[in-house]
């Protein structure tokens, strides 16, 4: 589960520094794009901190779009399971919850937001199982339903929490079938998916593709 | 339209104005740069982040005079006012933040667990999952330093004190009565389910000015803010059933549990060396209720037991076995809101009600008891900034006891008192540092019953002298109330407070896993109540001019990093003291204390086989013990005690637990203590009986099932 986890973060940048670069591509690119698209470049780098400050900046100007905090929120989640250092972890995943708060608080009916919150999570999980999976796992299922009962379709949603599921499934020797099944499915959902704005969140399905074939 | 009239100025500044280069360095206090702040200026994009050696440059379009933010998590965050075209090479000072998690805690005398805790001494589940605790709160904490194991008692003996020098608080609130009922040498079990709690903080001396009424030590439980999800628990035990329910609504949540425990299946089919009439019977029940508000959480809290059991104890003192007849009902209720108000308010306040009922038949004599006690609490705190913090507040201690003894025939004989006690403290938390913190309190309490007033300071400090270390100090005056059985006398006689100053150095190591803690005190007892006679009645003669010192060392050592899977601690106090009280001829070691005490405990989780397997050794030093054959007080010492117990937790499934346990392995023949005859026999021989545990070993074996709606979301998801 942690391996499969720590893979996580890796296919995460690549997929969106594809993203910035589409995005810096363009002409006529508004100064929220061209930020944005800076910031995607530096996270495409590996350079987690300046992307992160960069992310935080553009939050910091653009009060009301919850997309620059929503991924100072997921670059330092995914830094998160790269981390073996409980201060670094502490730290990392402090500011993820932070600026996910800022944006719970102005949106609850946010799937995406959702998955996020149910991320920090599993970083926690990994990273103490013996304390944070007895606290955590319960609530982090919660949050994925609430997500799903928000956007039924939502692939990453329904992707993310059959992954949660195949974890605990597959240390008490359950059969992973169901699980498997929503995989597929969203995969499928995946093909179908259209992010609202460029910016959107748009990531998972290379993760969704290799989780399939650990199915098989 | 916006939009647009945004871009052409963005254009237009471009055009007009050349961009400016914003450059410096980012210093913490001692001027080390500080690598990975985030440098910008508010409202635009234009920032960056430092680099190792603390430096930044980068440029803007802005215009004029700026905001320039340097923000970074551990520190306070810099907001400055600069001209941009005239900001070059400027270094820039970020003070520590103080809520920062590496700040110094004060760390003297207190041992935490739970989620909040900086350094966790024991995690909530370790309660369960100790071998030999037996999911007793009490017997899980006797395998930390400070305390002494007194098997025939069963009750925490906190630093050379009594049991009732310890106050237990549920939620910041007393709880008068923390233990079951029992009788001599039974031991007996602390009355609260550790489910319900998620956070423990055990303080062995030192303690805040908030609390007041205990010589010795202060247990705080506080029950959970939030249950994880709805629930239903059951277990199904070789002592008996228990039941537990949570349920969840957007504000609010509910817990009950209640266990039904009835020894006579048990102990029918293991060996007890004592003989029952009726084992062990009890009903309890617990619930909890929380309403979260905007700004605070409110609690009720109630718990109900209701106890029985009936023996026949043998008496040194009579050919024949002295039956023992006792019924106890007890009930606790508990109210609590912690809330913010205003500017960095906060206001923590509640009340609790204990009523406890005893009936106890000692062969034919009757011994009626109750107790009435509440507490009233009231806690304000102010955050006056980041490096000081104002705490002041009050307390009222209400007790009735009435208590009747009818001899055979005879009539009965009352005796009880009415106490109130009102106390007010203030205490000011005082960060100089990140490094440097101290805690300054007064604590002033007024006792109608003993008619007095006592005044007892508090100090307290801590300086980290590494990143991982840190010295702590403590000193501090206690007083406490004698116990019910004095002042039921207090017709009789004036009673006075007992009195105990602590004096504690502290240090404490804790990286990642590791935790080790190492103290040494000093405790001086004044004012202790002695009397005259062999027990204590009415008509003894009371004074408190008894005295005490305890000086000791505390060591604990826990890891749970050198070898995976495997936590373990090691716990050792040694003890030295000598008491003048009861009804002691002269100064010695009380039999309750032993000089050395060593636990070990261990936990060993086993993937493949889903399990966790414990081991927990405790041994102690022999005790002292009076033999009144030999002219000099207290001069027998009984042997070494040692204990090995061992628990396996089978993990069936997410939601399903066998537990197994026993405690005492391999059958030591442990002795505690002896009783001696209350008169010589003909030849002028005090004969001796020895205490021992009720039971060679205990077995315990138990299924526990958790019934929840995510286990069933897993079954129905492929809809």
């Amino acid at each position: 589960m942690t391996k499969l986890i720590t893979a996580f973060a890796f296919f995460v940048i690549t997929l969106l520094s594809a993203q910035g670069q589409v995005a810096t591509s363009e002409t006529k690119a508004s100064k929220f794009e061209q930020g944005m698209g800076k910031a995607f470049a530096l996270w495409g780098e590996g350079k987690n901190t300046e992307a992160s400050d960069l992310f935080e900046r553009i939050a910091a100007a653009e009060t009301t779009n919850w997309l620059p905090n929503y991924y100072v929120a997921l670059v330092n989640t995914t830094a998160a399971f790269g981390t073996k250092d409980k201060e670094k972890i502490n730290a990392l995943l402090s500011k993820a919850q932070n600026v996910l708060d800022v944006e719970m608080m102005k949106d609850q009916n946010n799937a995406e937001l959702y998955v996020l919150q149910a991320m920090i999570n599993t970083a926690w999980i990994v990273f103490d199982p013996m304390i944070y999976g007895q606290k955590l796992s319960g609530p982090t299922i919660e949050i994925y339903n609430k997500a799903l009962t928000i956007d039924p379709n939502n692939p990453r949603a329904v992707f993310s929490k059959a992954e949660f599921e195949i974890g605990g499934a597959k240390f008490w020797g359950q059969d992973t079938k169901p699980m498997c099944a929503q995989i597929d499915k969203a995969i499928e959902l995946f093909a179908t998916f259209k992010p609202e704005t460029p910016f959107s969140p748009k990531w998972g399905l290379d993760r969704a593709l290799i989780a399939q074939k650990n199915c098989k | 339209m916006k939009a647009i009239t945004t871009i052409i100025i963005l254009f237009c500044t471009t055009f007009l104005f050349s961009q400016s280069t914003i450059s410096g360095k980012v210093v913490d206090q001692k001027g080390k740069p500080i690598s990975g702040a985030n440098v910008f200026i508010e409202g635009s994009y234009d920032g960056a982040t430092t680099n190792e050696s603390g430096s930044f440059s980068f440029t803007t379009d802005a215009i004029g005079n700026q905001i320039l933010v340097v923000s970074f998590l551990i520190y306070e965050t810099s907001k400055t006012q600069i001209d941009v075209a005239n900001f070059q090479a400027q270094t820039v000072k970020l003070k520590d933040s103080m809520n920062a998690l590496d700040a110094v805690v004060i760390s003297a005398g207190t041992m935490e667990s739970g989620e909040k805790a900086r350094v966790s001494v024991l995690k909530p589940l370790d309660i369960v999952t100790t071998a030999g605790s037996a999911g007793n709160i009490i017997a899980a904490l006797q395998t930390l330093p400070g305390t002494q194991s007194v098997g025939e008692d069963g009750r925490l003996f906190v630093r050379g004190g009594e049991a009732n020098e310890t106050q237990t608080f549920v939620d910041g609130i007393r709880v008068a009565q923390p233990y079951g009922a029992t009788t001599n040498n039974l031991p007996t079990r602390g009355r609260f389910s550790p489910f319900l709690f998620s956070g423990i903080a055990f303080s062995t001396g030192g303690y805040s000015a908030e609390y007041g009424e205990a010589l010795s030590s202060v247990l705080l439980l506080n029950t959970e803010d939030n249950p994880d999800q709805n629930k239903t628990d059951i277990s199904l035990m070789t002592v008996g059933l228990g039941l537990g329910n949570t349920q969840k609504w957007k504000k609010s949540s509910l817990s009950v549990n209640a266990s039904y425990i009835n020894l006579v299946p048990y102990q029918a089919a293991v060996p007890q060396n004592v003989d029952w009439n009726s084992p062990f019977q009890s009903l309890s029940g617990e619930t909890v209720y929380r309403y979260n508000f905007n700004n605070g959480i409110l609690k009720l809290y109630a718990a109900f037991d209701s106890s029985k059991f009936d023996i026949n104890q043998e008496n040194i003192n009579s050919a024949e076995k002295m039956r023992v007849n006792l019924k106890n009902d007890n009930f606790y209720f508990n109210t609590s809101y912690k809330g913010n108000f205003g500017t960095n308010w906060q206001i923590i306040t509640g009340m609790s009600y204990g009523y406890s009922k005893n009936k106890i038949g000692l062969d034919l004599n009757n011994i009626a008891n109750d107790e009435n006690a509440a507490h009233l609490k009231l806690k304000l705190k102010k955050n006056i900034s980041n490096y000081f913090k104002l705490s002041f507040g009050g307390d009222y201690f209400s007790t009735k006891f009435d208590e009747s003894f009818t001899e055979n025939l005879g009539t009965a004989k009352r005796n009880g008192y009415n106490s109130n006690i009102a106390a007010a403290y203030a205490e000011g938390d005082i960060l100089f540092s990140k490094k440097f913190a101290a805690k300054i309190g007064l604590r002033a309490s007024n006792n109608d019953l003993l008619d007095e007033t006592t005044i007892s300071p508090r100090i307290s400090m801590a300086y980290k002298v590494a990143k991982n270390s840190q010295f702590s100090l403590a000193y501090g005056d206690f007083t406490q109330s004698p116990n019910a059985d004095y002042i039921k006398y207090s017709k009789y006689h004036q009673f006075e407070s007992e009195k105990a100053s602590h004096y504690i150095l502290n240090f404490q190591y804790a990286k990642d896993d590791q935790t080790f803690r190492a103290e040494a005190y000093y405790k001086d007892y004044s004012n202790l109540v002695k009397y005259d006679t062999q027990e204590i009645a009415y008509n003894s003669i009371f004074n408190n001019q008894g005295s005490a010192y305890v000086k000791g060392m505390d060591l604990f050592w826990r890891d749970g990093k050198s070898i995976k899977n495997l936590e373990y601690w090691i716990s050792y106090s040694y003890i030295d003291t000598e008491r003048d009280y009861k009804n002691y001829p002269t100064t010695v070691t009380p039999s309750f204390v032993a000089d050395h005490s060593l636990s070990v405990v261990t936990k060993y989780f086993i993937t493949d086989w889903r399990s966790q397997i414990g081991f927990t050794n405790s041994f102690s030093s022999g005790r002292p013990y009076n033999n009144p054959n030999e002219t000099q007080f207290m001069n027998g010492k009984a042997k070494a005690y040692n204990s090995l117990s061992f628990n396996w937790a089978y993990l069936i499934r997410q939601q399903k637990i066998l537990y197994f346990s026993v405690s005492n392995v391999l059958g030591t023949q442990n002795i505690f203590g002896y009783d001696y005859a209350n008169s010589p026999d003909s030849s002028g021989f005090y004969k001796r009986k020895e205490i021992t545990p009720t039971a060679d070993r205990f077995f315990f074996v138990g299924f526990f099932w958790t019934i929840s709606k995510d286990k069933k979301d897993n079954q129905l998801k492929n809809l």
